[in-house]
């Protein structure tokens, strides 16, 4: 009940975060039922579908956490501190409102796919959502309600373990694993071709790659933007990049290998594109992805700039004109830019090269 | 305290205020305080917590308008400055000392230091030279390219300081700025402030609720409820309305 009281008090940019969620969620539930639909109908070559649809579903997880770490109220607060409500139990809290969020979208979407299938109450469109959602095999109740209960357990499995009290680690840690991973991700897809599942491991083991990287690619970006006798400006903007580095970076990475399947998909849109088994729901789930990554970047930024609220006191303090701040943020977002297109095109061109071989 | 005259201020105070109103969300921090301070002088702003001593000095540093009233810097009036001009008045004549450190995390100790030469444009060069000096004299110069988070608070409030003077202001606003030190600690960076103040004809406003940290002063002004007190006594006498409006049972 607590952390409905929280989520219910919270501001509208809040709530309208926790709506996004909802929104993701449901696009996946969606996703899901109609790959169970499909199963049912023909069960020969399922396993790959829902295999695809599992990319959806790590999206809309990642962006569910990018949102419980930004929410204000899973914030440890001194008052709620003292009212014997810590970090564990505000983790706690964050779970169960991102639970909540997770499954309304998970009823919309089994709302919508009933309705669209003439189960609930006449049929809309003509039928033509009928014949594409196979609506002349019965749905089976208990694996539906187990694959929509997919997300919210995720994602709120995730949230505890975002959130969990622990000793933040250097951002170039992971450097090495992210490049081995990519490579790793690379060879696969050589290796695999187009057909198989061989596209969709490869493109999952570079984007882990890739958000691993992440971090140290943000910090590195921090050092050259403040490096050689910097003045008041790119000192600020390099050393909160650097900072930031390791928030920032995993969203960032993750943005890029979505930038860079969509850029292969462009490059071999002559030889056939990429093949993704889910049919006519192929691009609106890639869509999902890519707005998922978006809003995962942009929560994360939300996030680092409440982090640094107090340092933008001190500034103001110092008599710092707030133009230097915001010529700052626009430095960090330009640097930014500026590694991560080169990168998600390179990785692009590798991966196409790899799959037209 | 001087006594104002009808238009211009006294020529001879570095700071002066007339009838200075000031409220936060209707509730009156500052009622009618008037006051000069002359350059190089040391004045402490006495009181306890509540009775306006931060909002005075953050009236008096332009960071807030007041409501009513008029701030007067080197026969400069502050009060009718627009933000911009008001900015580069704080950035190039004050320097502000405050509670807490406010140290910035991502920079080293020097770059805390250097950063109001950095934000008035001066060279890397000139700024670290001037901000490694000031840390030098302030004995913290070992520490200049360490982060913030390995100095203990003591550490942070002198290099806080050293932000404070590294541009040579010309009034320096110390808002209780030995609140969190121990006694050791405190009486060594009110020494070293009233020091380097001494040294080179800077004017300290030292607001404080601590008698010790006061008496390291040239003069006292005593605060009470958003009044300045004459003489240390109360400005008013405490009315029977007070013990009228506590008559709650609780």
């Amino acid at each position: 009940m607590l952390a409905l009281r929280l989520a219910r008090g919270s501001r509208p940019l809040v709530q309208l975060r926790r709506l996004l969620v909802a929104a993701a969620s449901a696009g996946t539930g969606f996703l899901l039922l109609y790959v169970l639909a499909g199963a049912v109908a023909r069960p020969a070559g399922s396993f790959p579908r829902l295999l695809w649809a599992l990319v959806p579903l790590a999206a809309t997880v990642h962006f569910a956490v990018a949102v419980a770490r930004a929410d204000p109220a899973t914030r440890p607060r001194e008052g709620l501190d003292a009212a014997g409500l810590g970090p564990v139990r505000l983790a706690l809290a964050a779970a169960i409102s991102t639970a909540v969020a997770c499954a309304l979208g998970s009823a919309l979407a089994l709302a919508l796919f009933l309705h669209l299938r003439g189960d609930v109450a006449g049929l809309p469109f003509d039928g033509s959502g009928a014949r594409l959602l196979h609506a002349e095999q019965p749905l089976p109740v208990a694996a539906a309600l187990t694959l929509l209960a997919l997300v919210p357990l995720t994602a709120s499995a995730a949230t505890v373990l975002a959130l969990r009290p622990h000793r933040p680690l250097a951002p170039q840690t992971a450097l090495p694993w992210g490049i081995t991973l990519t490579a790793c991700g690379l060879a696969t897809e050589a290796y695999a071709g187009r057909d198989g599942g061989g596209v969709l491991a490869g493109w999952t083991l570079t984007a882990v790659g890739l958000a691993l990287t992440g971090p140290g690619l943000a910090y590195a970006c921090g050092s050259l933007v403040q490096a050689v006798r910097p003045g008041a400006l790119r000192l600020l903007a390099g050393r909160s990049l650097q900072e930031q580095a390791s928030r920032i970076g995993p969203p960032l990475g993750v943005l890029c290998s979505v930038a860079a399947g969509a850029l292969t998909a462009f490059a071999l849109r002559d030889r056939g594109g990429l093949h993704v088994p889910l049919g006519p729901l192929a691009w609106p789930a890639a869509a999902l992805v890519a707005l998922c990554a978006a809003a995962t970047l942009l929560t994360s930024a939300v996030e680092t700039r409440r982090s640094e609220s107090p340092g933008r006191r001190a500034m103001l303090d110092l008599a710092a004109p707030a133009r230097v701040l915001r010529t700052a943020a626009g430095v960090r977002a330009a640097a930014l830019a500026a590694v991560c297109v080169p990168l998600s095109w390179g990785v692009a061109q590798l991966t196409s090269l790899a799959l037209t071989r | 305290m001087v006594a104002p005259p009808e238009n211009a201020p006294p020529d001879n105070d570095v700071l002066w205020a007339r009838s200075l109103h000031h409220a936060h969300d209707g509730a009156p921090a500052l009622v009618g305080v008037s006051l000069g301070v002359r350059q190089g002088e040391i004045v402490a702003l006495t009181g306890p917590r509540g009775s306006g001593k931060t909002t005075l000095l953050r009236c008096l540093s332009g960071q807030l308008r007041p409501c009513e009233g008029e701030v007067w810097f080197n026969s400069v009036p502050v009060h009718t400055m627009g933000d911009l001009a008001r900015e580069r008045l704080r950035r190039d004549r004050f320097g502000w000392l405050g509670p807490e450190p406010q140290l910035l995390p991502e920079l080293k100790v020097w770059e805390n230091a250097a950063l109001p030469l950095l934000l008035a444009g001066a060279s890397h060069r000139s700024a670290k030279h001037a901000a490694c000096e000031w840390l030098d004299r302030l004995d913290i110069g070992a520490f200049a390219r360490k982060r913030p988070a390995s100095l203990t608070r003591a550490e942070c409030q002198r290099v806080a300081l050293a932000r404070a003077l590294v541009n040579v202001p010309s009034v320096i606003y110390a808002d209780e700025p030995t609140a969190p030190l121990h006694r050791a600690d405190r009486a060594l960076l009110l020494r070293t402030l009233t020091t380097a103040a001494r040294s080179h004809e800077i004017t300290v406003l030292l607001a404080t609720d601590d008698e010790a940290t006061a008496a390291a002063a040239d003069r006292r002004l005593a605060l009470v409820d958003g009044r300045l007190a004459v003489n240390g006594a109360s400005p008013l006498p405490d009315t029977p309305e007070g013990q009228a409006a506590c008559s709650l049972s609780a």
